[in-house]
């Protein structure tokens, strides 16, 4: 009868292991990355006892975690995906926000009014007043040359700092694996459960993901080799390689700004790893400051230069609106008391086409005289209107891109460029969490808690106990019986 | 079978719910402000075709405004002529009246007054301004372009005006055109023509000059081979001038002499005034033609980014119907379980 009792003990055992496994799956259910656990058993070794084989009950073989590491693995690549189109969208959407003009007045609105300005001023080359229109009106050009280009650079900026936090969290999730990775081998070494250490490093793992993609090896103890693609192990064992930044001036960094963060492996400082990530948010926003911020720059400055020096060159050929002496050789003079009475740039002559939409300005003698505005051709000639119609008739020169578009073509090519990649991207993005979804309504329901399944064991693993508590009451009847025997 | 775990369950219907709400949104902001375009990106090709017609079309306002300005000029020039023409026609009256010997010197030098007020009234005409602009000065606008004896102290400008895209009007008679009988006249060019800049641009259509002898064939007579000499003096100013004093010295063989002049005078300026109108209903068309351009322009951008009303607002219903359903069915899945059940 002591077997009977010990086979009820048994049951009672495994039935409160299990009781409790469930408790702990129903009070993880929230729990992100929890996966479900369950009780391993099996009957107990049976003996041999006077010929016959007795059962001796049952017994916890373990704990299980239900995982699937191929699950896991898509997962992580669906959402370094998704992180890459969903970071990749709210940057450029940011981007794409400067150049929303329809119904506001922006740049290629600004430098129409510009051209119009001169159109007006070829109407009446006489008119004070409409210098000071043409003024204002370039002003407007430059404020907002300033306005795209500046923001542009200040979103450079932010992502500068995003790569920096970024990076600071990558460090912190590697040492993390790693320092799981050793606590899983201890664990495991003394035969003791790590389903939920597994957990929190798959979990990891994940967050990991979310910066760039990775790829994860399992050694003979069971610890992660984590290793990036282009960048090489991040993690060994209890071993991390940690990523570092740097920043770089304007010639040594990858978009060609001052001041630009770089990543760098820690030890390797002086060799930059900036453009090698795939995937992941580090990725998107690297790819949108040293490719679509760098472009769009470029595009800017190109288009600033052009629009500048252009109307330069013709601003330079007429005459200022004052009376010029016409010396003894029937020559105007070069200078009266205001200054130079040919030749005088519109706007500052740009330096270089870079940083050209950042240095527009107004030349100084346009600044200080409105007669400098020079709309005649010929000296003396008030009502000669011919450098205000040259001016205006750059507007439809094909003068951008070697001669092959004008300056409002290529604005316009540079704005369409951006709303298609914005776009793309953010079709981009709506599948990718489709597919992210999908990876982890997979893994959910592999790994999920149910709240009904665990109900159901619970009422199941109860009446277990219940019934093993029965056997042991049964064997103490039985006990008492024989007790009872002697009275 | 699949297992629904809590969670599985909870993503989808999250992810479901906010897909709907995406584009719930998406229409709300489309309803609220009317446009099916709200940034570059719902449509590139639309907002870049948009932002060009927008351009287009404020150009389109100035060149109506800068059409306006030359019919003001055109209209002040012809005016001008206009009157210049009745004041020859009536010194060519009187010199008629006078060239007889019908009248005695008394009486022609009471006419010769009269002469005089028509010489004046001539060089009022010849110093006229549109605003502070001396319409008859060429390019030199500030400077009044006759003095009292009728010298002409502007240049051979001429300004030209672009009244719609590449279309160049010229808007000035020089003095010298108009008043004097001389075929030294500057051909207006091209206004760009002096820019290398423009050296390979399309070529700009120049309306017909207004005054250029060599395009219109017909020749003035009595003015070719002149002398510089006698050129300055056969001009509106001496011919009224010559009349005051034939007048004055009661020379009727001169007063006969100077009909022939008048006559050429007042054929050329029916000429001119013949051109300026020319050039006036070219104007006129081309401002029909901006205007009619601007309308369509308009109606191009409203067909790329205005929304489609009907459909947008049936679009928000059955999007709107979509999340309710959602939620209701959300209502049911979140709020049960085993649990429940198994209450007593």
């Amino acid at each position: 009868m002591a077997d009977l009792l010990g086979i009820g003990k048994s049951g009672l055992n495994v039935s409160k292991k299990a009781l409790e496994v469930t408790g702990h799956n129903l009070s993880n259910v929230n729990t992100e990355g929890y996966s479900r656990q369950r009780v391993m058993q099996s009957t107990a070794i049976p003996v041999s006892v006077g010929g016959f084989v007795q059962g001796t009950g049952v017994k916890v073989d373990g704990v299980r975690r239900f995982n699937d590491e191929f699950i896991d693995k898509r997962l992580n690549t669906a959402l370094a995906n998704n992180k890459f189109y969903e970071a990749r969208t709210e940057h450029l959407e940011q981007v794409e926000n400067i150049f929303n003009e329809l119904d506001s007045d922006g740049l290629n609105q600004v430098i129409n009014k510009f051209f119009n300005s001169f159109r007006e001023l070829a109407n009446q080359p006489e008119n004070e007043t409409i210098r000071s229109v043409v003024r204002d009106n370039a002003n407007l050009v430059i404020k907002d040359f300033r306005r795209i280009r500046g923001t542009l650079d200040t979103q450079s900026g932010n992502i500068d700092r995003k790569i920096q936090n970024s990076v600071a969290d990558v460090n912190q999730l590697l040492r993390h694996i790693a320092d799981l990775n050793g606590k899983i081998t201890t664990i495991e070494a003394a035969q003791g459960e790590t389903g939920d250490l597994r957990d929190q490093r798959d979990m990891a793992l994940r967050n990991l993901s979310e910066n760039f993609k990775i790829h994860t090896y399992v050694d003979e103890k069971n610890r992660f080799i984590v290793t990036a693609q282009g960048i090489g192990t991040l993690v060994t064992g209890l071993h991390v390689q940690e990523l570092g930044t740097v920043t770089q001036n304007k010639n040594d960094s990858s978009n060609g700004m001052n001041g630009s963060v770089e990543v760098v492996l820690k030890d390797r400082p002086s060799q930059k790893i900036t453009d090698l990530f795939k995937g992941g948010t580090l990725a998107a926003i690297i790819k949108v400051r040293n490719e679509d911020l760098k472009k769009l720059q470029n595009d800017i400055d190109g288009i600033a230069y052009q629009f500048t020096s252009s109307v330069n060159s013709i601003h330079r050929q007429g005459f200022v609106n004052r009376q010029i002496t016409i010396g003894a050789d029937g020559k105007p003079a070069a200078v009266d008391h205001k200054g130079l009475t040919t030749g005088l740039d519109f706007f500052k002559q740009p330096l270089s086409v870079e940083e050209a939409g950042n240095e527009i300005d107004l030349s100084d003698s346009v600044k200080a005289d409105l007669s400098n505005i020079a709309a005649a051709l010929s000296p003396n000639a008030p009502g000669d209107n011919r450098v205000a119609i040259a001016i205006s008739k750059l507007q439809h020169e094909r003068i951008s891109g070697d001669g092959s578009v004008t300056l409002e073509e290529k604005y316009l090519q540079t704005i369409g460029n951006i709303g298609l990649e914005t776009g793309k991207a953010r079709i981009d993005s709506e599948q990718a969490t489709g597919i992210l979804a999908q990876a982890n309504s997979l893994r959910e329901r592999l790994t999920g808690v149910s709240i009904d399944e665990e109900t159901a064991n619970m009422i199941r693993f109860q009446q277990a106990y219940q019934a093993s508590a029965k056997i042991m009451q049964a064997a103490d009847d039985m006990f008492k019986t024989v007790l009872e025997l002697k009275r | 079978m699949t297992r629904v775990s809590e969670n599985s369950s909870t993503a989808s219907l999250q992810y479901a719910l906010n897909k709907t709400k995406a584009k719930v949104e998406d229409l709300q902001l489309k309803g609220s402000t009317l446009k099916a375009i709200t940034r570059p990106s719902d449509n590139p090709v639309s907002n870049v075709e948009a932002m060009a017609l927008t351009s287009s079309t404020n150009d389109n306002l100035q060149y109506l405004k800068n059409a306006d300005f030359a019919l003001l000029n055109l209209s002040v020039s012809e005016k001008s002529v206009e009157e210049l023409t009745d004041i020859i026609v009536k010194a060519k009256e009187i010199a008629i009246a006078q060239s007889s010997d019908f009248f005695n010197a008394d009486v022609r030098k009471n006419v010769a007054n009269e002469v005089q007020q028509l010489y004046n009234q001539a060089l009022a005409i010849a110093n006229k301004k549109v605003g502070i602009k001396h319409i008859f000065s060429g390019t030199s606008t500030l400077t009044v372009p006759f003095d009292g004896n009728g010298n002409y102290k502007g240049d051979k400008g001429h300004i030209s005006l672009e009244v719609s895209r590449n279309f160049f009007v010229p808007i000035n008679l020089t003095g010298e055109e108009v008043f004097y009988n001389t075929t030294d006249t500057v051909k207006a060019e091209n206004p760009l023509e002096k820019f290398d800049q423009f050296k390979d641009a399309p070529s700009v259509k120049l309306n017909r000059d207004l005054a250029s002898v060599e395009s219109e064939g017909a020749k003035v007579e009595g003015a070719e081979g002149t002398e510089d000499g006698f050129k300055s003096r056969d001009n509106i100013f001496s011919q009224l001038q010559a009349l005051t004093s034939a007048l004055e010295n009661n020379d009727p063989q001169m007063i006969q002499g100077l009909l022939e002049k008048f006559d050429n005078t007042v054929s050329r300026l029916v000429t001119l005034r013949t051109r300026i109108g020319s050039i006036t209903n070219s104007v006129e068309s081309s401002k029909n033609n901006l205007s009619n351009e601007n309308i369509e322009h308009a109606s191009r951008r409203s067909a790329l980014v205005d929304a489609d009303v009907t459909e947008l607002f049936s679009d928000i219903n059955k999007q709107q119907a979509i999340l309710k359903t959602t939620y209701q069915a959300s209502q049911g899945l979140m709020n049960q379980s085993l649990m429940d059940f198994l209450r007593r």
